[in-house]
């Protein structure tokens, strides 16, 4: 059908004014912008994420240890029952239950390499509710008998070290999950914690140290962590080592406190040296667009009508950039979490707000920068120059 | 009415006050297709950039309508230049990425004007070019696209500085002749150093080193 020539210029009339003319006819210009804030709010939640793992995988890993105070006697077997009864006289609040406990030790696959991990070792009476005040649900198999070289692990641990019914957890062949006997799993609990149980009566024929550890249990979590730092306080200088969650999570952040300050160092890098590039680009295309300003502000635009057009245009891209970096790098990392991490029951998480903060400076910064160098440029601008051919 | 009362414009080179424009009186009548004529360096562009508040005088008054652009702020001889006056520049200054029509709509970028800026390409015979983009035009083409911008909006005062210069003397004097039929009501002043480029003009002023000459 043919079409008049006006009715089709009528059809693909755009408002020549709006930004997202300029930024859809000049996409040769504003896709590589955009590409380049993308890939470096990609390049920065990245990283972020993958180090913010470390951390989380270690709470992850030992979340199991929030809901149990252990103390051990520091190999001193006759201070168990002294320690139990401190606690039973004197803890701030209402104890649930108290038990003994043993434990053979082991490892778990980090992305930084091998962890430890406890097998705990509970009595049969014990081991019921342990499970429950973990939340285990329901199992796979069944629970470890009375002096058997028996466990029961969790769902991510079962992941992490390859392990099914019937697999070996301990073995006198490994030194590094070492027991006299092949300890064969016979349960797996259906449980997103982490958690490696056998029985007590095992651990204290063939493990060593002959110790008893105590393991105390609030009623609620809030007053288990009110418990946890009570015997910090109580026991220090006292022969009782305190193994609590609260002090697993200020070791976690001592011990990752400089690699944040390190982070914090490479990103502003990253970020100046991103900035001072989008700085440099946006110059470069102010400089190529200067008879478009001249050719307006003489036709009548002020100097604050082409500022804020070019300001929109500015904004437009580095949201966009933002925007569209956030949703790739959350892609990825979902991605990345479901091929490499979940596999091995390897912690990330893909919306990581933490990530995502760090990606802020980056079209804080750019706009910043744009809109300094806009208004800079905007207020030496003189039309008349432009349009005489005298500054082109 | 465009009126310049002792208006003057002079800058430093290098240390010394050069005049680009002195003393100049002159009034732009309604309707009026007033021609400026003069050598090059003799002040002409200066005095339509005056006239037209892209430049403002160092002495002197322009009176637009009873008020002074001189003692205006940018923002209002801006907002003036923009609803009352059309220009046409020396090049056919066009934005590369917009099609004729949307440069056209530049001088009024509003929906209602795109009929009359339809209108307008099809008086000057560019109306099939409407949607092609300004390398896909000629020279004569676009100062036409040019000429269909400054007219838009039917301005009170069309500037043209050597709208010409560019372009052979056949479309030069085409696109003289489509600013004189198609201005409307509103004036043309026009500066130009070629006397055959002003046949049409109702009058014409001369200058001489930035003085109005006898």
């Amino acid at each position: 059908m043919h079409v008049h020539p006006v009715e089709a210029a009528k059809k693909a009339v755009l408002r020549p004014l709006a930004a997202s003319t300029y930024l859809r006819r000049n996409a040769g210009k504003t896709v590589p912008l955009t590409a380049v804030i993308m890939l470096a709010v990609l390049l920065i939640s990245g990283i972020v994420s993958l180090i913010n793992s470390i951390p989380y995988s270690i709470r992850t890993i030992y979340q199991y240890t929030q809901q149990t105070l252990a103390i051990t006697p520091r190999g001193d077997a006759e201070q168990t029952p002294k320690l139990v009864a401190d606690v039973k006289a004197n803890a701030p609040v209402p104890i649930e239950r108290i038990m003994l406990a043993r434990a053979a030790g082991t490892q778990v696959v980090s992305i930084v390499g091998k962890w430890p991990f406890a097998v705990l070792a509970l009595k049969q009476p014990d081991m019921q509710f342990w499970l429950d005040r973990q939340g285990v649900k329901s199992l796979d198999g069944r629970l470890p008998k009375a002096g058997e070289p028996e466990a029961l692990i969790s769902e991510p641990v079962a992941r992490n070290l390859n392990l099914k019914l019937g697999s070996n957890l301990l073995s006198p062949n490994d030194n590094e999950s070492f027991s006299p006997f092949p300890v064969k799993v016979v349960g797996i609990a259906k449980t997103p914690m982490w958690l490696m149980l056998t029985n007590y009566e095992y651990v204290k024929a063939n493990h060593f140290p002959d110790v008893d550890v105590m393991l105390a249990f609030a009623h609620t979590l809030k007053d288990q962590d009110t418990l946890d730092r009570w015997a910090s306080k109580h026991f220090k200088g006292e022969r009782a080592q305190i193994f609590a969650y609260h002090q697993l999570e200020q070791q976690t952040d001592d011990m990752f406190n400089i690699l944040y300050k390190i982070l914090n160092v490479v990103i502003a890098t990253l970020v100046f040296v991103i900035t001072l590039m989008m700085g440099m680009l946006i110059n470069i295309y102010l400089s190529q667009r200067l008879v478009e300003f001249g050719l307006l502000q003489a036709l009548g635009y002020t100097k604050r009508q082409l500022l804020y057009r070019v300001l929109k245009e500015t904004v437009s891209v580095v949201l966009i950039g933002w925007i569209f970096g956030v949703l790739l790098a959350y892609g990825l990392l979902r991605v990345t979490k479901a091929w490499l991490m979940d596999p091995r029951a390897f912690a990330l998480d893909p919306l990581d707000p933490t990530a995502f903060l760090y990606t802020i400076p980056i079209p804080v910064a750019i706009l910043a920068v744009a809109s300094l160098t806009l208004i800079g440029r905007f207020q030496r601008f003189d039309p008349v120059g432009i349009v005489e051919r005298r500054l082109v | 009415m465009i009126e310049a009362k002792q208006a003057s414009l002079e800058y430093l080179d290098h240390g010394k006050v050069v005049y680009a424009c002195r003393d100049v009186d002159l009034q732009v009548r309604d309707g009026e297709f007033l021609g400026i004529l003069g050598p090059s360096g003799s002040g002409k562009s200066s005095l339509l950039y005056l006239l037209s508040g892209l430049k403002v005088p160092t002495s002197g008054e322009i009176i637009v309508d009873g008020k002074n652009l001189a003692s205006m702020s940018d923002e209002d001889r801006s907002r003036i230049r923009l609803q009352r006056f059309g220009f046409v520049f020396q090049q056919p200054f066009l934005l590369g990425y917009l099609t004729a029509l949307e440069n056209v709509l530049l001088a009024s970028p509003k929906d209602a004007s795109r009929s009359n800026a339809l209108e307008l390409l099809a008086k000057l015979g560019v109306a099939e070019k409407s949607h092609r983009l300004p390398h896909e035009l000629s020279g004569g083409e676009r100062q036409r696209v040019c000429v269909a911008r400054a007219l838009l909006g039917n301005p009170t005062a069309v500037f043209a500085d050597e709208p010409t210069a560019a372009l052979d003397h056949r479309n030069g004097l085409q696109v003289v002749n489509l600013l004189s039929e198609n201005r409307g009501t509103g004036s043309l002043v026009m500066v130009t150093h070629d006397p055959s480029m002003l046949e049409r003009a109702d009058r014409i002023v001369h200058l001489d080193d930035g003085r109005l000459a006898e």
